[in-house]
């Protein structure tokens, strides 16, 4: 099981390979959003916002999020550090999004572009 | 806790609506009413309308279960297990590539009716090229828009049936005559392909914030479907000449010949311009489905692995859209050159009565698997309305089936290939992906960033 901190860690390092990435500054210049991370296990939330092309890590999670992306902590730990693609717990009910469509199939295409 | 934007009901009507508008329809609607002795298409909608509220309760029910833009994959495979879902989701998926190919080889005759002077194929390649030009920039009819082209097109079809009998009178010939038991059930069959599709909302199911708007938006959308077309298909039917009815019904533009029918060019434009606005629905929803079906399937490991290149300035699946560019050509020109669009259509009716029947029987395996599960919303009957969905529409698919022999040849064929190729290519994919994924992992080990010693202490310390 993944603690809040190993989260953070890895919401921390996906806003470090995302920002890095130029193709992904290109793609996301006008999708400003906001996410909620929210680990159902371990009851810990924090937050992604997107802006610019840019991704920053939210300590407190965004009170009016777009999209809320919910499972257990493992599985999202093992997701922002491109361990695993989005795709894959989602199908088999792991993972909970909540939000449009085109904003969750647009957070695969960016995990795709980090990792592959 | 609240999201910025949510879907009202009226935008899930119009959704799950407008996804069943298309071109194709008409020729169905036709195809119908050949099957009636009289003016008794009606019947046949409405019967077929009837049959597929039993499929929305059926959806809902599922759709409560597992509110997932994964939809049907997901249900299947919750109920019968990965391998199953995949051949039926490929197959599905096939069968969808296969109607929209149709659908631009109508509405290329439909444009040539207006427009004689430009050939049907040229057409065709003008709207594949369109149709695809717009989803690989990213184009997406929702919301506002979907509302705007659904409800347009109910108006205009309502409209325009209304004008027809107004010029003509009401007068109808033998509204009850279903040329026996077996014309109406072969025009039953038929008549499922008018709701094929409405099912496709489910997967708004996460933009939602109330559980039941799904299915009442489901039913709802059903219901107004069934009078539109009954309605349509009825006025279609009783106001044209008796001599003209015989090429209406043989057409694979009927709607226009009884647009002309009723105000001359004025009626051809009218009916042009409805078709127009019906594909782009078709379009739109079905190209972005089954390209993101595609994606989805190659992040998996169910499809090779350059269907999920994304195009960086639009954001899409650009691998994805340009292989259905090329597979929905060839469709189209198979179709050109052999004429055989009736079959594709009657593949249209019978592969949605089969998934008709298998989301019934998946209704029936999870309430046995999992009878714990939260179902916001039950189909009402006990296993009484599921189990007959089940055997109403497996009876139907193979009703459609007997009506031409091309229909169980095609589709047995490419589910026999869809199921050796999950059973043999899928597993390679699966450990190709695999491999990667854990020289990847092993190399992203050392880079995870260390974390906390207390943390890490209060993870692993045993609870009580």
């Amino acid at each position: 099981m993944a603690t809040a901190e190993e989260l953070k860690a890895s919401l921390m390092d996906f806003e470090e390979n995302y920002n890095a990435n130029p193709k992904l500054k290109t793609m996301n210049r006008d999708w400003n959003r906001k996410v909620r991370v929210k680990a159902t296990d371990v009851e810990v939330e924090y937050g992604l916002d997107l802006k610019d092309g840019v991704v920053r890590f939210l300590e407190q999670p965004p009170a009016e999020p777009d999209l809320v992306v919910a499972s257990d902590g493992e599985t999202l730990t093992s997701m922002f550090y491109g361990e695993v693609s989005p795709s894959e717990p989602y199908m088999d009910g792991t993972l909970k999004v909540t939000g449009s469509e085109e904003d969750l199939i647009r957070l695969d295409f960016v995990t795709a572009m980090i990792w592959g | 806790m609240s999201l910025k934007r949510v879907l009202s009901l009226r935008t899930v009507v119009s959704t799950s609506a407008g996804l069943t508008f298309s071109t194709a329809c008409f020729v169905a609607a036709a195809q119908v009413a050949s099957y009636l002795a009289g003016d008794a298409a009606w019947l046949a909608i409405l019967v077929a309308g009837v049959l597929t509220l039993l499929t929305a309760a059926v959806f809902s029910e599922l759709n409560g279960m597992f509110p997932s833009a994964a939809g049907l994959r997901l249900y299947l495979s919750k109920a019968f297990g990965e391998k199953f879902s995949q051949v039926v989701s490929l197959l599905y998926m096939l069968v969808i590539t296969l109607v929209v190919g149709t659908e631009t080889y109508v509405l290329g005759h439909v444009l040539n009716y207006a427009i004689p002077a430009i050939s049907p194929l040229i057409w065709v390649v003008v709207m594949l090229v369109v149709a695809t030009a717009m989803n690989l920039r990213g184009v997406n009819i929702a919301g506002a828009f979907q509302d705007f082209f659904t409800y347009g097109l109910v108006a205009s079809l309502v409209i325009f049936a209304v004008v027809a009998f107004g010029r003509t009178g009401i007068h109808l010939q033998a509204p009850l005559a279903t040329n026996g038991l077996g014309g109406l059930f072969n025009a039953v069959a038929v008549g499922v392909f008018l709701f094929v599709g409405f099912e496709w909302v489910t997967p708004l199911a996460e933009e939602v914030t109330q559980g039941n708007v799904i299915p009442r938006g489901m039913f709802l959308a059903v219901g107004l479907l069934t009078v539109v077309y009954a309605l349509f298909t009825m006025a279609m039917t009783a106001t044209v000449p008796g001599a003209l009815r015989q090429t209406l019904l043989a057409s694979p533009t009927p709607h226009l010949v009884f647009g002309e029918a009723v105000l001359g060019r004025t009626g051809v434009w009218w009916m042009t311009l409805t078709s127009l606005a019906a594909s782009v629905t078709t379009f739109n929803a079905g190209l972005i489905t089954i390209s993101r079906f595609m994606y989805a399937s190659a992040r998996e490991a169910v499809l090779p692995k350059w269907f999920s290149q994304v195009n960086v300035r639009f954001a899409t699946p650009q691998n994805a859209i340009i292989s259905l560019f090329f597979v929905g050509l060839a469709v189209s020109a198979a179709v050109f050159f052999s004429g055989r669009y009736l079959t594709l259509v009657l593949m249209g009716s019978a592969m949605e009565s089969i998934i008709y029947a298998v989301g019934a029987w998946a209704v029936l395996t999870l309430r046995r698997r999992l009878p714990d599960q939260e179902r916001p919303f039950r189909a009402a009957g006990g296993n009484l309305l599921p189990a007959a969905a089940v055997i109403v529409f497996g009876v139907l698919a193979l009703g459609v089936m007997l009506q031409n022999l091309w229909v169980p040849v095609l589709l047995g064929l490419a589910a026999l290939a869809c199921y050796l190729y999950v059973l043999y290519a899928v597993p390679r994919l699966k450990a190709l992906q695999a491999a990667e994924r854990d020289a990847a992992r092993q190399a992203r080990a050392a880079r995870r960033r260390p974390v906390s010693t207390e943390a890490a202490a209060a993870a692993d310390a045993p609870t009580d």
